[in-house]
């Protein structure tokens, strides 16, 4: 009993002060052009999981190809634009260049970057603050924008004679430069993706440093926005950088100049006589993943802070070493800027580069790995409960942990000789994108889903998502290691081709069957993200038990968040701690209230001794 | 089972070796640390299961010892595998540290195929310049230098001499390539604008497989092509064959030169496996 007592003390459900804005709103300025943060996070999130489904949906004719080369694809096959098909009614081998190349853009661009910050950037930063809005609630909205408007360049080629962007997710010059329509269109669309991304980090790094609610140390803030923040930082230092090559590839598509070309190239895609010459194709890669390198930790570092959130909630713990897991973030970032060069070791740039750059990106495996073992600390004597969001964070940690040691063999300069460009490297980006970045989005997205609709998402539904998803993904991705250590190089259309590669046809057949179980199987995940809008249990304030602040905000929030004030006295992670009479302590407990949680508690025990001795 | 390794092609050159040791070495190091953070992450997840609702964790913000440890003890693990992959890279890729090569092959990709360039009978490769490149000229030979025309240029197919330092010259005329031997564990992009030289050995003979590892375009799967290593002698006969055909089409003008020859034959044949499959 003394818990319902307690957590309407600790709930605060007193409505003295409302700051809530209760002005009426029209549709159009509630779900359209909101310059509400919740509501631009959710735009953000419907908006990315669409692309999961188009990007995925690319992903499977790809793999329909190198599990049936040249064979036609069922039910759908006789639907298709001819001019995407061979005579046998299978993919073309342009139509599949543009898959791969769309394929990686969009699930870089379009999903992972934007849920990782546009979703959890816009949702978390404000309601875990305790404060009201993002510091420029307009510049946010532009910020959203940009993304669907992104979105339409990019896909635009589709209508283009010549299709889609085809030369890869990386857009490697010259093949890039002598392209069609469709990549002019792609770069147009990646600058306004980029736009878009320094806009919200502008937002985000002013929210967190002039917004927290009163006295809020910077060292009290969770791990989500301190993740957010960093990456913040970073998108901020890399993406003006891929702004400018993408200006450069532009101009040198659109305008015939040769920043990346060299004298007397000779393509039959174009005329190449107004192009002059004298450029270096190498310095596109060095731009290219001077922002793309940063943008894999842009894409998992978010997750990282989602994941230790979820961990920490619900293994009823504090997080284990929290300023150690703060700067093993820091230096996360900080290196990810210095060692862009990792994918260049067999581009045709000093060897010498090789050397320092493996030394840069083996020591990245150091904080990772404090990461890891802490982690593991925060479960250790914890008292574990396994909801949907904890999950997908466990889940995280694990599939991190693979990912991470995969990257150690690229890391190393002779076994990148090796196994660059093979699928090896397939298999050691999608276990941190899928099996890290996406068990992390969909970890936070069921963990903060009570917050955002009022609901608890389906967990018997939830549970059948993640398993599937989980079993799945490894047969997927993990048989791709193998094809990699075989030499199988990414990027091809018919493996069959090769003699070394005929022996591998039945695990590429093997692969896609799991590809295919596991694309659809995340429509549970949005039959479950449907259902749950109404069938869903209604959530209370605090449904998880949580620390932090969004949790003292009603279900959902209102425009403007809080209906209190909230004073910050302690960390995030204040779980089982003795201090509590529960076995969580919110960070805006004050210590009034803490006594007088202790009174009620200790007067309930006296009056249950007494009932027994009676 | 749990060796991946065995799925590596047959390795067949000294700096393969090298590559495999590498290869293994963090490969059993990988393993080691998965299933020691995975046994002890499983048993956690066992044993920390929340079974009354009575029950706290354990209180605790961590210990600064155990930070430090693991901390330092993968910087010092991850700092070694760096250092001593350096020895192997340094040995496959720093110009400094390769012995005169035995042979020299000029190696130039082209949408989708491979062009090799031998120098010719005497030895010498001509001057080669970037504005002379044409489709006729993939090299780009000066045509005013007598060295030039007596240099044996395929398409598609190299032939080396075994156990011998092979030195490759690689560039790109139009896109960027990669050069793959997968049994030789080598890999190289070819870039358009810049030469890159590439060392390595053979040490078997037989026919293994170029591949094309870097996109460039819609045919990339196909650019494909052939390494026949050879005994010395073997080698010998075919390259005298290739300066004596060389030499034979130059005294006559009028037919065929050797190289459009051969290119006409290989890429018919290439044709057939794009249209085969």
């Amino acid at each position: 009993m003394d818990a319902a007592v307690a957590s309407h003390k600790v709930n605060g459900d007193s409505h003295g002060h409302d700051h809530a804005h209760g002005h009426h709103e029209s549709f159009i300025t509630k779900y359209i052009f909101s310059t509400d943060h919740k509501m631009i996070a959710k735009q953000f999130m419907v908006l990315s999981l669409f692309f999961l489904f188009v990007g995925g949906a690319f992903a499977l004719f790809i793999r329909w190809q190198l599990a049936y080369p040249g064979q036609p694809i069922p039910l759908i096959g006789d639907f298709l634009p001819s001019q995407w098909m061979d005579a046998n009614g299978a993919v073309s081998p342009g139509f599949y260049t543009q898959l791969l190349t769309m394929h990686g853009t969009i699930m870089i661009f379009a999903v992972i970057v934007p849920l990782m910050v546009g979703l959890f950037g816009n949702f978390c930063i404000p309601l875990m603050i305790g404060t009201y809005d993002m510091a420029f609630p307009k510049l946010n909205m532009l910020s959203f924008w940009l993304f669907p408007l992104s979105g339409v360049f990019l896909m635009s080629g589709f209508f283009m004679e010549g299709g889609m962007a085809a030369s890869g997710w990386t857009a490697y010059p010259p093949l890039s430069a002598v392209a069609s329509m469709g990549q002019t269109l792609w770069i147009v669309g990646l600058f306004f993706a980029g736009f878009s991304s320094i806009t919200g980090a502008v937002n985000y790094v002013t929210t967190v440093l002039n917004m927290r609610t009163k006295s809020m140390k910077l060292f009290q803030m969770p791990m989500t926005v301190w993740a957010v923040f960093i990456t913040a930082i970073i998108v901020l230092i890399g993406t003006p950088v891929l702004a400018a090559a993408l200006s450069m590839l532009f101009m040198d598509n659109f305008l015939h100049s040769s920043f990346f070309l060299p004298e007397n190239l000779i393509v039959n895609t174009r005329d190449m006589s107004r192009t002059a010459g004298g450029g270096q194709a190498l310095l596109w890669q060095h731009l290219f993943w001077f922002y793309s390198h940063p943008a894999v930790y842009i894409m998992i570092l978010p997750g990282m802070g989602v994941v230790s959130d979820v961990i920490s909630t619900f293994s009823r713990k504090p997080l284990y070493g929290y300023k150690a897991m703060v700067f093993a973030i820091m230096a996360i970032a900080f290196l990810g800027i210095i060692v862009w060069g990792h994918h260049m070791f067999q581009s045709g740039m000093n060897p010498l580069l090789g050397t320092t750059f493996m030394l840069s990106t083996i020591i990245i495996a150091v904080p990772s790995a404090i990461k890891t073992f802490n982690w593991l600390g925060t479960m250790w004597r914890g008292r574990m409960e396994f909801h949907t969001p904890m999950l997908h964070a466990v889940a995280f940690v694990s599939m991190f942990v693979i990912g991470g040691l995969s990257g150690i063999f690229m890391a190393s300069t002779p076994v990148d000789v090796y196994i660059h460009d093979t699928y090896f490297i397939v298999g050691h980006i999608h276990y941190v994108l899928f099996g890290g970045s996406l068990f992390a989005i969909f970890a936070g997205i069921t963990y903060w889903y009570p917050k955002m609709y009022g609901r608890i998402m389906n967990e018997r539904i939830g549970k059948w998502h993640f398993w599937v998803t989980f079993v799945s993904f490894n047969l997927t991705f993990f048989p791709m290691h193998i094809l990699g250590v075989g030499g199988m190089m990414r990027r091809i259309y018919d493996p069959n081709v090769y003699d070394f590669l005929k022996p591998f046809q039945p695990m590429n057949e093997f692969i896609s069957i799991a590809a295919f179980v596991m694309g659809f199987a995340q429509l549970i995940f949005v039959f479950n993200f449907i259902y749950s809008l109404k069938k869903g249990k209604k959530a209370k304030r605090n449904p998880w038990r949580a620390n932090t602040l969004e949790w003292q905000a009603p279900s959902p929030p209102p425009h403007g968040n809080f209906d209190k004030e909230l004073i910050v006295y302690r960390g995030p992670y204040e779980y089982s701690s003795p201090e509590s009479v529960q076995d969580y302590l919110p960070q805006n407990l004050s210590p009034e209230e803490l006594r007088e949680a202790w009174q009620v508690h200790d007067e309930r025990q006296k009056q249950e001794e007494k009932e027994f001795t009676v | 089972m749990l060796d991946m390794l065995t799925w590596l092609p047959e390795n067949v050159s000294t700096f393969g070796e090298g590559i495999d040791e590498a290869f293994a070495f963090i490969y059993w190091v990988s393993v080691g640390i998965f299933f020691l953070i995975n046994i002890i992450y499983i048993t956690f997840i066992i044993k920390y299961r929340r079974r009354k609702r009575s029950e706290r964790a354990y209180y605790t913000h961590g210990n600064n010892l155990l930070e430090f440890a693991w901390t330092a003890l993968p910087f010092v693990l991850f700092a070694g595998i760096g250092i001593y992959s350096d020895q192997i890279w340094r040995d496959i890729k720093y110009a400094e540290l390769q012995p005169n090569p035995d042979v020299t092959v000029e190696v130039m990709g082209q949408q989708y195929m491979w062009h090799f360039r031998y120098a010719g009978s005497d030895g010498v490769f001509g001057h080669r310049e970037m504005k002379f490149i044409s489709s006729t000229n993939p090299f780009g030979i000066d045509p005013s230098d007598p060295n030039g025309k007596d240099d044996v240029t395929l398409i598609n197919q190299m032939n080396v001499p075994i156990n011998k330092h092979i030195q490759v010259k690689l560039s790109s005329m139009d896109v960027i390539h990669s050069y793959f031997l997968p049994n030789m564990r080598i890999k190289q992009d070819a870039v358009p604008g810049t030469w890159v030289d590439v060392w390595f050995n053979v040490d078997k003979t037989g026919t293994y497989e170029i591949a094309c590892a870097e996109l460039c375009g819609d045919g990339h799967y196909l650019m494909r092509a052939e390494l026949n290593a050879q005994s010395q002698e073997e080698y010998d006969t075919w390259i005298n064959q290739q300066y004596e055909m060389k030499l034979a089409s130059l005294a006559d003008p009028n037919a065929d030169t050797a190289e459009g020859t051969q290119q006409d034959t290989t890429q018919t044949a290439s044709n057939d496996v794009a249209g085969g499959e």
